[in-house]
């Protein structure tokens, strides 16, 4: 299977992404906060021995990776990729992770929780990531003894994962809802049974490109599945509603846009950004509303690998304004 | 509406309390509130504020704090300052004051979910297109697996059905 960001040209439209994460301890270290280096290598060392004994049996293969042996310029490429979170990426030197060839299944380990399982995938997929990782991780947690608690199920670093340890999220492209206001109503309506809404990276980011993440907050007393299906449900009425607002949108104004954006992507010199991206998700509306072919445009993947630490690490330019052109010829290049 | 304490400025901050289940609100001007100590609400990650509601267990309950984790040797003030637990010890020993906080994060405080080492890793293959298909079924049949074979048949038909 393609890497997230391919799959999600082929089969994504309002909703982009789908995400699992399961935060998993063992049960005889303390937490990462409290590990000494002696701890992080052994853990790393546990845990590499687990991965490597489940590719051996050819369920699995994941590569594991030393963070400290990888560029500065790939971290940064990595987290916008969505294969590692910004936090593992700020204090990457005594972590590791072990990662599938196409990306969808990787184990960030050594971050706030010792074992971080995460399955990403294209469109909407939230069963299939999910029963994957949850496969994974019974695997792993056979070699490895997860810590656990018959009340409060598994335990985390922080006490906002205790339970499951099970935060899914989808990602939305949500330009119509964005542009008339909407998001507010959405955040409301997805808060009521405990799901947060946020910009594209997660915790703490500005939406750009009109993307929204929708996760769950609750790990107690909620099951995995109970989580997923409230997820999936008001995912489909946010789609609901977005399809609603673009089919109230004049068509005449809307082609006259996203065909300006064309324009734009396609004679730049310098781009920066927030115009990219602003622009490359007037595009992704438009190839969803028919008015631009689907194959001529990859949007989502131009999305990923225009990003800063992507066009670094592919051009290895370094100014702002040298990445500005980058982008610009990347794009040119691309439509 | 003007500040309930100067009665000069506008209120432009509510502030509501809960004290022993007793609720008394406030609407007071940025001064007024800034001089009570109502500073910087901007909302940070939910770590911080998990924080500040486990550091006031501390100032109410001083008593409570002295003890420490016999696993990681964590104490309850390091626990409240970060908001993160030690260990996984930690919850037994702090228990009694944890409990009312994960109550108030997630509403409950009984796990509902999954049991350790209830699944068994099985990664299902992904189904190949109709040609690689035909080319499976060939291939049982030549080797007179026969129920395998109906079900590869049956698949195919399905897909060309679409």
């Amino acid at each position: 299977m393609a890497c997230w960001y391919k799959e999600a040209d082929k089969v994504g439209d309002i909703i982009i992404s789908s995400r699992v994460r399961l935060a998993r301890n063992l049960s005889d270290l303390p937490f990462p906060r409290r590990m000494n280096d002696d701890m992080f290598i052994q853990l790393k060392a546990r845990v590499k021995k687990a991965i490597d004994e489940i590719a051996a049996t050819g369920d699995l293969k994941l590569k594991f990776i030393e963070m400290n042996a990888v560029p500065e310029n790939e971290i940064n490429a990595m987290v916008e990729r969505h294969v590692i979170s910004p936090d593992f990426a700020r204090n990457y030197h005594d972590r590791a992770i072990a990662i599938s060839d196409d990306e969808s299944v990787s184990v960030m380990i050594g971050e706030e929780d010792h074992i971080r399982i995460q399955v990403i995938y294209g469109g909407m997929a939230l069963d299939k990531a999910y029963e994957l990782a949850d496969c994974l991780d019974t695997a792993l947690n056979e070699k490895l003894g997860f810590a656990y608690d018959n009340q409060l199920g598994f335990l985390t670093e922080c006490p906002t994962n205790i339970g499951t340890g099970l935060r899914a999220s989808v990602m939305l492209h949500l330009p119509v809802c964005e542009s008339s206001g909407q998001i507010a109503a959405v955040s409301d309506a997805a808060g009521k049974i405990g799901l947060t809404v946020r910009g594209m990276y997660g915790e703490g980011s500005k939406a750009g490109a009109s993307l929204y993440q929708i996760s769950n907050q609750i790990t107690l007393g909620i099951s995995e599945e109970n989580a997923i299906s409230n997820l999936k449900v008001i995912a489909e009425q946010i789609v609901d509603r977005e399809k609603a607002a673009r089919a109230s949108l004049d068509i005449k104004e809307l082609e006259d846009a996203v065909f300006r954006a064309y324009g734009t992507l396609k004679y730049a010199r310098l781009l920066n950004s927030e115009e990219f991206m602003k622009l490359i998700s007037m595009i992704k509306l438009g190839i969803n509303m028919g008015i631009i072919e689907k194959d001529t445009i990859r949007p989502i993947e131009l999305l990923i690998i225009a990003q800063p630490g992507m066009l670094q690490k592919s051009f290895s330019v370094m100014s702002p304004r040298e990445r500005d052109e980058a982008r610009a010829e990347m794009v040119r290049n691309m439509i | 509406m003007l500040c309930q304490k100067c009665g000069k400025n506008n209120a432009t901050t509510h502030i509501k309390t809960v004290i022993n289940g007793k609720v008394t609100e406030q609407s007071l001007c940025g001064y007024c509130a800034a001089k009570q100590g109502y500073t910087g609400f901007s909302a940070g990650p939910i770590s911080n504020i998990l924080a500040s509601m486990l550091g006031q267990t501390i100032q109410v309950s001083a008593g409570i704090s002295s003890h420490s984790c016999g696993c990681c040797g964590a104490t309850f003030a390091d626990v409240a300052e970060t908001g993160k637990v030690g260990c996984a010890e930690c919850y037994r020993e702090f228990g009694a004051e944890l409990l009312p906080y994960l109550k108030r994060i997630h509403g409950g405080v009984r796990h509902t979910g999954k049991v350790p080492g209830t699944k068994q890793l099985v990664i299902k293959e992904e189904t190949g297109s109709v040609s690689e298909l035909k080319a499976k079924l060939a291939s049982l049949v030549a080797a007179e697996k026969y129920e395998e074979a109906a079900v590869v048949r049956d698949e195919i038909k399905k897909m060309e059905g679409k």
